[in-house]
């Protein structure tokens, strides 16, 4: 025990003294906080003060319509009608979006008034945002005319067609109702898989790079005269893990302090109103620690059996896979957070570390689940350090020999 | 009480028998020499000393109990392949493996500082080793070897890649511990430093004992057959029947007699014919009783 906390120790300083510390510790949250501002500014100006030319038969209907979309402030569109319009007006209206002096036409034939319908021609079909706004406008546009047509007044149709907005409200585990906000949950569950799985990837992947750089230095020749296989990974894992617990907590003073300041009142508000609760910020280190423990120990066992850094490369689909499928799952997750995938990916020790976290922040997760969740990672862990510290004891010894299927099998009845 | 005994030690890995039935044994204040060409099996047996593996038969004791990591806190060991961590500072490292064998922090620098002042590197204290040269790498695992002050010194080629000058460290360090009582093994292809250092070998090939013992009573096993003549004159008597082979270098002949030459014969016949200043019979090199005995696996 005494050797295994050396080891930890000379791990845990190794790496808290290096640069690549220094700079994780500041530039991922860095990176982070980037990504996520770029993202969030994009999605408010996209489609903002776009150029649309209505085409249709009918100058009323196009008005209409043109004025719900002059009435989306957000969109900020800028509308012109040519109604009716000639062969010669489209086809000239074709050559502005092609030139790009318009951003797109929309064509409404209400030549059979039961069944009106729409076209959008634009560069880009993939414009999803843009065809939610313009499918609203023309949806109002049509039935404010319609409703007019059958002799209501303007201030009629206006006062029928007011917006009801729904405010999404979240029951939690104490009967207490709050207000919910669906686009800080997802930007909130995004941070948390992303502050939990780069350490945990970093850290692992740089353990399983250390432990061949050390291969193939021949250190383990000196270190196993004066340490038992169990004490130098059991240190390793330790001493790494450490470092990420250090950078996490320095993480989360740092978020501690920035939540406190002005600068986050005035930043996170509205629909980026994030906070956290007390259960998330006790978990967080839980599944750090564990997810850490459990890939790294997988990662090193995997380590022992290679020669360079190119053999570990084709072991990389254990780290990416799991955290592909925890993205995958999340966005199912957000829609629902209590579906049977949701708790799968809450169970599964593979994914857990990294979607618990963000669960937490969509929905109260029942506690058996965490504490069962939790349960199964502590044992995949115990299991994998068993079956990888088997690898890893015959493994730092075998140099020049290729690690096949059939070859492990035989490192693992050795030890 | 020996040091350490080895008792029918066997391993083998997959069908290669790497080690069979190994027996040896060394004594305190005795200098041990492992030799053999390369796979035959010194490394396998000193892994199996050093605990790193185990042997699939047979009895590994130190300081006179069955092995146990316990008993490595006594030993110190030089692998063949040097292994330390490139970005320790030299100071750090020292204490890191000074502790890892049972020193506190305190006694280890104070160790660390004395080893490193007689090793001539105590400017290099505060340096990476990665910044190092390669034989003041060797001095610093050398250093770490011994800083803990183990009663059993194993060490696979601890004279490789180093100049005469530090050679000549290494080799007196090692003569101090092996006056104050300490147990060395050498694992080494210098046949040289063996027979300069050693006091006794075991010589392995195909992982078998195939000779030893006291390097004495070995090297008077074999016949003293070569000659060495320092002469001036005529060197016909180097065509003498008794000769087997003779290599004149101006004056300086050395010469390997027949089976049954008799060297008598050969004196007086020189002497009949150049003025004779040095006539020796010599006994074998450790060196050709090692290319005799392991034939041409030997590549040392």
């Amino acid at each position: 025990m005494r050797n295994m906390l050396l080891i930890a120790k000379r791990e845990y300083l190794e790496q808290i003294r290096g640069r690549a510390f220094r700079m994780s510790t500041v530039l991922l949250p860095l990176l982070i906080a980037a990504l996520l501002g770029f993202s969030h500014y994009m999605e408010r100006k996209a489609n903002v003060g776009e150029r649309i030319a209505i085409v249709a038969e009918d100058p009323t209907l196009a008005n209409e319509v043109r004025q719900q979309m002059l009435d989306d402030k957000d969109a900020q569109y800028k509308v012109d009608v040519v109604s009716p319009a000639s062969a010669a007006q489209r086809t000239e209206l074709l050559g502005q979006v092609q030139s790009k002096q318009l951003d797109g036409i929309l064509t409404v034939d209400s030549s059979n008034p039961q069944k009106i319908t729409a076209t959008f021609v634009s560069l880009s079909v993939a414009d999803v945002s843009a065809y939610g706004g313009l499918q609203n406008a023309l949806n109002r546009g049509v039935i404010n005319e319609r409703l007019i047509s059958k002799g209501l007044s303007k201030a009629d149709t206006e006062a029928l067609l007011t917006k009801t907005s729904i405010d999404a409200l979240q029951l939690d585990e104490h009967g207490n109702v709050g207000k919910s906000n669906g686009k800080a949950i997802v930007i909130k569950a995004t941070i948390m898989l992303l502050v939990l799985s780069i350490p945990i990837m970093l850290y692992g992947l740089d353990m399983a790079r250390a432990i061949i750089e050390e291969k193939s230095s021949r250190i383990f020749e000196v270190m196993l005269a004066v340490a038992e296989p169990s004490d130098l990974l059991g240190g390793k894992l330790l001493g790494v893990g450490g470092v990420g617990i250090t950078q996490i907590a320095i993480w989360m003073v740092g978020a501690m302090a920035f939540m406190g300041s002005a600068l986050a009142a005035e930043l996170l508000t509205g629909d980026i109103a994030i906070h956290f609760t007390w259960q998330e910020a006790v978990f967080f280190p839980v599944y750090f620690a564990l997810g850490f423990a459990l890939f790294s120990t997988i990662f090193s066992g995997l380590a022992a059996t290679c020669e360079t850094a190119q053999d570990l490369q084709k072991f990389m689909w254990v780290a990416i896979v799991p955290l592909y499928v925890s993205m995958g799952l999340l966005s199912a997750m957000i829609k629902d957070p209590n579906s049977v995938w949701s708790i799968a990916a809450t169970l599964c020790p593979l994914t857990s570390p990294y979607v618990v976290i963000a669960r937490m922040g969509m929905t109260t997760v029942p506690l058996w689940q965490v504490g069962l969740s939790v349960v199964l990672l502590a044992l995949t862990f115990w299991g994998t350090l068993w079956f990888s510290s088997r690898l890893y004891r015959v493994g730092i010894l075998m140099y020049g020999k290729r690690a096949t299927l059939p070859e492990l099998m035989r490192w693992l009845r050795y030890s | 009480m020996p040091v350490v005994e080895l008792t029918g030690v066997t391993k083998a890995y997959q069908s290669k028998v790497a080690v069979d039935h190994l027996s040896l044994s060394i004594d305190a204040g005795q200098m041990f020499g492992l030799l053999g060409p390369n796979g035959a099996g010194k490394t396998s047996s000193i892994r199996m000393m050093m605990g790193i593996t185990m042997p699939d038969a047979g009895r590994v004791e130190l300081f006179g109990k069955p092995f146990s990591r316990a008993s490595l806190d006594r030993v110190g060991y030089l692998p063949e392949e040097r292994g330390l961590y490139k970005k320790m500072k030299v100071l750090d490292q020292l204490v890191f493996f000074g502790q890892l064998h049972g020193l506190t922090a305190e006694e280890a620098t104070k160790r660390a500082l004395i080893w490193t002042r007689r090793m001539e590197i105590a400017d290099v204290l505060d340096k990476k080793t990665q910044e190092l040269s390669k034989g003041m790498q060797q001095k610093i695992q050398f250093i770490a070897t011994l800083l803990h002050d183990p009663g059993l010194v194993v060490m696979d080629e601890p004279f490789s890649g180093l100049d005469p000058v530090n050679a000549t460290l290494l080799q007196d360090a090692l003569l101090d511990l092996k006056s104050q009582g300490k147990a060395i093994l050498f694992s080494t292809h210098r046949m040289d430093q063996v027979e300069k250092l050693c006091d006794s070998i075991c010589l392995i090939n195909g992982g078998v004992a195939v000779l030893s013992g006291k390097v004495r009573e070995i090297k008077s096993r074999y016949k003293r057959d070569r000659v060495v003549v320092e002469f001036e004159g005529r060197d016909e008597f180097l065509k003498s029947d008794e000769i087997a082979e003779a290599t004149n270098y101006s004056g300086h002949a050395e010469i390997k007699l027949k089976p049954n030459g008799d060297s008598q014969k050969l004196l007086h016949l020189a002497a009949s014919m150049a003025t004779i200043y040095r006539f020796e019979l010599v006994e074998p090199s450790l060196e050709e009783i090692f290319i005799q005995t392991v034939g041409g696996k030997a590549d040392a």
